[in-house]
């Protein structure tokens, strides 16, 4: 009859909650055509969503109703069959909430269990993203860019059916081809998407990860205190106010003190690259950034605090200057560094740097911004990947 | 010195900031926020409380901006903030005010300008926490400040509609249907004009967005030092609920006020102004600009058709073609078709 067999989503809150549903319902669906029961779920803690904060979806495959019901005591399954992300950018490690430390995108993958990633980017590269595990895992790339939408206008780009296609290739325990594939069709009653879901099955590869490849840091953890360790009347401390910029010898601006216990960057996919050569110092930025993320360095222009910045872009929206502010996949990134200091190091060093930068754009989008543009991406995915996201 | 200066609590004097360059570097509410990315009502806070300065005292009913703002022990809040329930935004403020004031009576602190600001959603200012701001703009012995975060919908708990939700949104409560394509039909309440006029003690009201942040932050020193109970209006764009592109939030400010769909006014010391661009507007100097501007650019409207957009163009020209004060008092009185003589 099988064992329980568990598949965790990992995906951007509001931006992918419908993508999520589909995927872990799809699982349901076609485990219950294989003669198997499941159920597919939320984490409560996750909720309310915010958008762009990771949260996770899971889906419980067993094979009778006692087995499923032993499972379904668990807040959250303790390692999975099949972790997937649905944004490559989650690799980097997710933090969904203060106090909860940046977790690996792998976490709860166990031994020879998998790790479906849907990525532009090559299989070798999302494995430097993600952290170590002391052993050998799976990894499949479904080649995509990450599906965003938002709460009410889907983009059915078929990336939903595309992973439960890839699923029945990497975990064959969980549901067979076949179930998968009239599951999709019962629920949907679309062909193409049918098709979308076998020819994902049939492009899947599988890599293995050694223990001695990805990220080798130990990502930051916390403690939560106790409720004997917590303040009278549970009140929380208040943050501290900031303090002028001390940098080498130079001596102003303002640096304000920041949560440590929420950074938020795990939340980001895109991130801003400053140009100071282009700044006029307008302060827009730095005004109208909703989470109080730019540091005021002493002369006057606004640095980037890459452990706080969310990603939102409204500071390249505010920016008066052409190219001053540039919104960047975080994929393009390798660390925090602060990019004032880096200015300041070596302009021209910089410049180059920026440059590369921009050149180097991969497409995404943080959804809906008018009407007819998920159609239009979507017709831009058929004619440049041959029938992907629609079939022929 | 009579025995009321004695007792009444002491106002602060904060002058308008000129311009954005003398816009100072304090924060007081900082990062590490549970919101939304492109969260204008997280942005609403920052600047609220950088207008108000470090002797403040925020307090929150519940929404957004309690619950992501305090996500597990940890909190962005420099200020001193409590939390109070959702409909009960009103009531903190008077009881925080009038706690200070007697506080300082009994000498039991520091004779000193105090800011007790208490902030609401929609869902707690518009629905719920209508009566008891009522109430508190009638306690003309306390100074504080209710602002309203308006976000159109009761957005913590995943978009519900509410009183303060456009004509025809799509919502948890209202899903554009085959059948049904509009199920929200009510239009969006005036409430800043409402509370404006029913309490006529009231030394000001105004309607902010934070898109025009200078602007935005001198409302709320003006509201601030004016002295007793004030309100103000916030009009804040959510990526989440209107299902739009986080970078946009700065752009659909400036669009609803530019489309007239929310004008900027205020009424200081019972004076009823427009201001910024919604002046320019009624002034004929900015051109009013179709709402399509601003509708399609959200899913929450993706549903409309042509008809729908026009019907809520023409709601929106009666506001500024019929209106008694126009886009700020619905009443259509006959002596505007029937001129007095000059």
């Amino acid at each position: 009859m099988g064992r329980t067999v568990s598949v965790e989503i990992v995906y951007r809150g509001i931006f992918q909650k419908t993508l999520a549903k589909n995927i872990s319902r799809g699982v349901v669906l076609a485990a219950r055509r294989g003669g198997k029961v499941g159920i597919a779920f939320g984490r409560y803690g996750d909720s309310p969503e915010r958008n762009g904060v990771p949260a996770k979806n899971f889906a419980i495959v067993a094979p009778d109703q006692d087995e499923l019901e032993l499972s379904m005591a668990q807040y959250e399954p303790a390692e999975t069959d099949v972790t997937i992300a649905v944004d490559d950018t989650l690799c980097k490690g997710v933090e969904s909430w203060a106090w909860y430390g940046l977790q690996p995108i792998n976490q709860k993958v166990r031994p020879d269990g998998v790790l479906v990633v849907t990525s532009t980017l090559p299989a070798d590269a999302i494995v430097e993203f993600c952290h170590r595990k002391p052993f050998p895992y799976r990894l499949a790339v479904i080649p995509a860019i990450p599906s965003f939408s938002g709460l009410w206008v889907y983009k059915n780009d078929h990336t939903d059916v595309r992973v439960l296609g890839t699923l029945a290739k990497v975990c064959p325990e969980l549901v067979s081809l076949e179930a998968m594939l009239a599951a999709i069709k019962e629920e949907w009653k679309d062909d193409l998407k049918v098709t979308s879901a076998r020819r994902a099955y049939e492009q899947t590869e599988v890599r293995v990860v050694r223990p001695d490849e990805g990220n080798p840091e130990v990502p930051y953890t916390f403690t939560l205190p106790g409720w004997t360790a917590m303040r009278e009347g549970v009140t929380v401390e208040g943050m501290p106010l900031g303090a002028p910029m001390r940098v080498g010898g130079e001596v102003g601006g303002y640096r304000p003190a920041r949560n440590p216990y929420f950074k938020k960057f795990s939340t980001r996919t895109m991130r801003p690259v400053v140009d100071f050569e282009k700044c006029v110092k307008c302060t827009l930025c730095w005004l109208q950034c909703p989470d109080g993320c730019f540091d005021v360095t002493p002369e006057q222009t606004y640095d980037l605090n890459a452990d706080a910045c969310c990603g939102c872009g409204v500071c390249a929206a505010v920016c008066p200057v052409d190219d001053c502010i540039t919104m960047v996949n975080e994929a393009a990134f390798t660390d925090h560094r602060s990019q004032w200091e880096r200015y300041k190091a070596d302009p021209a060093a910089y410049a180059a740097w920026v440059r590369g930068m921009l050149a180097g754009q991969s497409e995404r989008s943080h959804g809906f911004r008018y009407r007819g543009q998920y159609q239009e991406q979507i017709a831009k995915l058929r004619a440049g990947a041959g029938g992907e996201g629609g079939g022929e | 010195m009579d025995s009321s200066e004695m007792t009444a609590a002491p106002l602060p004097v904060l002058e308008p900031f000129k311009g954005v360059k003398r816009v100072p570097l304090e924060e007081y509410y900082t990062s590490g926020h549970r919101t939304c990315q492109g969260c204008e009502s997280a942005l609403v806070m920052k600047l609220m409380v950088k207008a108000a300065g470090p002797r403040t005292v925020v307090l929150g009913s519940t929404g957004c901006m309690y619950v992501a703002n305090t996500t597990y022990y940890s909190t962005p809040w420099v200020v001193p903030w409590m939390h109070t329930q959702l409909g009960s935004a009103g009531s903190a403020a008077v009881g925080t005010a009038a706690g200070y004031k007697a506080l300082m009576r009994k000498g039991k602190i520091k004779r000193e300008p105090i800011n007790v600001i208490s902030f609401c959603g929609d869902g707690g200012g518009v629905d719920m926490g209508l009566s008891a701001i009522s109430a508190a703009l009638q306690h003309t012995e306390y100074n504080h400040l209710i602002l309203l975060y308006d976000n159109e919908s009761y957005a913590n708990t995943d978009i519900q509609s509410s009183g303060s939700t456009p004509y025809g949104a799509y919502t948890s409560f209202s899903p554009a249907g085959k059948a049904k394509r509009i199920l929200h039909r009510r239009w969006k309440k005036n409430v800043a004009a409402m509370l404006a006029a029913g309490h006529s003690e009231c030394r000001y009201v105004g309607t902010v967005c934070a898109s025009y942040a200078v602007d935005f932050m001198n409302r709320i020193r003006r509201a601030l030092s004016i002295g007793g109970p004030t309100f103000i209006h916030s009009f804040d764009p959510c990526p989440k609920g209107w299902d739009c592109d986080p970078m946009m939030s700065h752009e659909l400010g400036e669009l609803a006020v530019l489309t007239g769909i929310f004008p900027l006014f205020e009424v200081l010391d019972h004076r009823l102004a427009l201001y910024g661009k919604s002046k320019q507007i009624a002034e004929g100097r900015q051109k009013r600009l179709p709402v399509r501007d601003y509708l399609l650019k959200q899913g929450r409207f993706a549903h409309f058709t042509d008809d729908d957009i026009d019907y809520f163009q023409a709601k929106v020209d009666q506001m500024w073609t019929r209106w008694l004060v126009p886009g700020v008092l619905p009443f259509q009185a006959d002596i505007l078709g029937d001129k007095p003589p000059a």
